[in-house]
């Protein structure tokens, strides 16, 4: 007699799946009232605030945690450390999911999304800042794209094409790194333009610096970050060498991100003390700064350091993740906090409730594709047909 | 009062002066940080050592 298959499904309305859905939905409805009736009936945005959240958060912060791509890439492919090898899907399809909902979610912040490829067609502004950020972030979705593709190529089974585009991977990377560190750094070096409106603790001549050398800080802890969630819900699709390689990876990441982070608490008093502002950090904005450095700056260098002395993952584990908030306070400061500091508070920003959902919405849809990716393509597995590139 | 600039060369002779002692402070400060991180790092087969060759093309 046949023994009939009984298919185990996982139950569709886990807590997850229910959260997930009521963002969604509330998120198409709020895309939906802003782009018939504007900006101005979904933000709080104004000539003196024309960039909140939707640049603060996940334009800014959202380049800073993509940038684990090129670093985990380069450490892997430029610099041959190939035991960072399993670690460079996860981060690469981090980074691409990362850099798409910028995309995205400029759509939402400019005015006439539909303008955003002006620069490269009608009026270049070859001298603008911006010029440069939307060029490169364009570029660098590009090769992001083209660097995921061999997981969607072996997925889909298309050996020839999957064979031309692993051939290019070192120029990718090259390339993906040139262009990473040109635009993380033209971030910061946009607010070079408004010395007046940044309070001077956050104002340095070496914004830029600060942003490319916080963005490797930031790509080092996405890594370590999102491995450890990536161990904790997708243990079943790791295989050995993901598994075995996993504590390696974090190890040795937080050894390099506690010496980047001291090297960036450095800089930062370096700044502090070109601009002579040491008489701010007296004031309320000054102890705002401190925490910022103190406790997002300094004490991950620390248990960064800790971690990897001691061979500690669960030090390095919460580490990473504190660093992941820290990034996110310091593109905050630099964004909104600090920004227009001299303005009365009855003028100052803050962010309407839809741009907060369209922002949730945003990191939302990242999840799902993530999750998505992860369970049907080979991203923390190597695929059994094909050899590693 | 010591704390008084006046000038622009008050202001570069200061903070230029107390840039130039944090680089040294920094750089010698480095070295220690440096020691303190790597000196347990004599497990070379868990942290520092490489696949063997031949494992990727």
């Amino acid at each position: 007699m046949p023994v009939p298959k009984i298919a185990i499904q996982k139950p569709a309305l886990t807590p997850f799946n229910v959260v997930a859905g009521i963002i969604v939905v509330v998120g198409l409805i709020i895309t939906v009232i802003r782009f018939t009736q504007g900006l101005g009936a979904t933000t709080n945005l104004s000539d003196y605030n024309p960039w909140g959240i939707w640049i603060g958060f996940d334009l800014l912060v959202g380049v800073a945690l993509a940038a684990g791509g090129y670093v985990t890439s380069a450490a892997c492919y430029i610099f041959g450390l190939k035991r960072f090898h399993s670690a460079v899907r996860p981060a690469i399809l981090t980074g691409f999911l990362g850099y798409a909902l910028v995309v995205l979610a400029l759509h939402y912040d400019v005015g006439r999304p539909w303008r955003l490829p002006y620069p490269f067609i009608v009026q270049s502004g070859t001298t603008s800042l911006l010029f440069e950020v939307a060029a490169c972030v364009a570029l660098y979705l590009s090769v992001l794209f083209i660097e995921f593709t061999p997981a969607a190529l072996e997925w889909l089974g298309l050996k020839r094409a999957r064979s031309i585009v692993v051939k290019l991977t070192l120029v990718l990377t090259i390339f993906g790194v040139v262009l990473s560190t040109l635009h993380q750094s033209s971030l910061g070096a946009l607010f070079l333009i408004a010395p007046s409106k940044l309070h001077p603790l956050w104002y340095s001549p070496y914004l830029a610096l600060y942003f490319f050398v916080s963005s490797i800080v930031a790509g080092l802890s996405m890594v370590i970050f999102e491995g450890s969630l990536a161990h904790k819900h997708f243990h079943n699709k790791m295989d050995a060498e993901h598994l075995r390689e996993a504590d390696g990876v974090a190890l040795s990441f937080a050894k390099a991100a506690s010496w980047v982070l001291a090297g960036y608490f450095i800089i930062k008093v370096i700044g502090i003390a070109q601009t002579n502002a040491w008489s701010h950090l007296g004031s309320g904005y000054g102890l705002w700064f401190l925490v910022e450095m103190v406790g997002f700056v300094m004490l991950p260098c620390y248990f960064y350091a800790i971690g990897a002395r001691e061979k500690n993952l669960t030090i390095i584990r919460r580490t990473a993740a504190w660093t992941v908030l820290g990034i996110v306070v310091n593109r905050f400061n630099v964004g909104l906090v600090a920004f227009n500091y001299h303005l009365p508070s009855s003028e100052r920003y803050f962010p309407h409730w839809m741009e907060i959902g369209i922002s949730v919405f945003v990191v939302t849809i990242g999840i799902l594709a993530y999750k998505f990716i992860v369970t049907h393509m080979p991203i923390l597995y190597a695929h059994p047909d094909y050899d590693a590139h | 009062m010591g704390d008084t600039m006046n000038t622009l060369h008050d202001f570069m002779l200061r903070t230029e002066g107390l840039t130039y002692i944090l680089i040294v402070a920094a750089l010698c400060g480095f070295v220690f940080f440096w020691r303190f991180l790597s000196e347990r790092d004599d497990d070379r087969d868990y942290l520092g050592a490489d696949r063997p060759e031949g494992h990727h093309h």
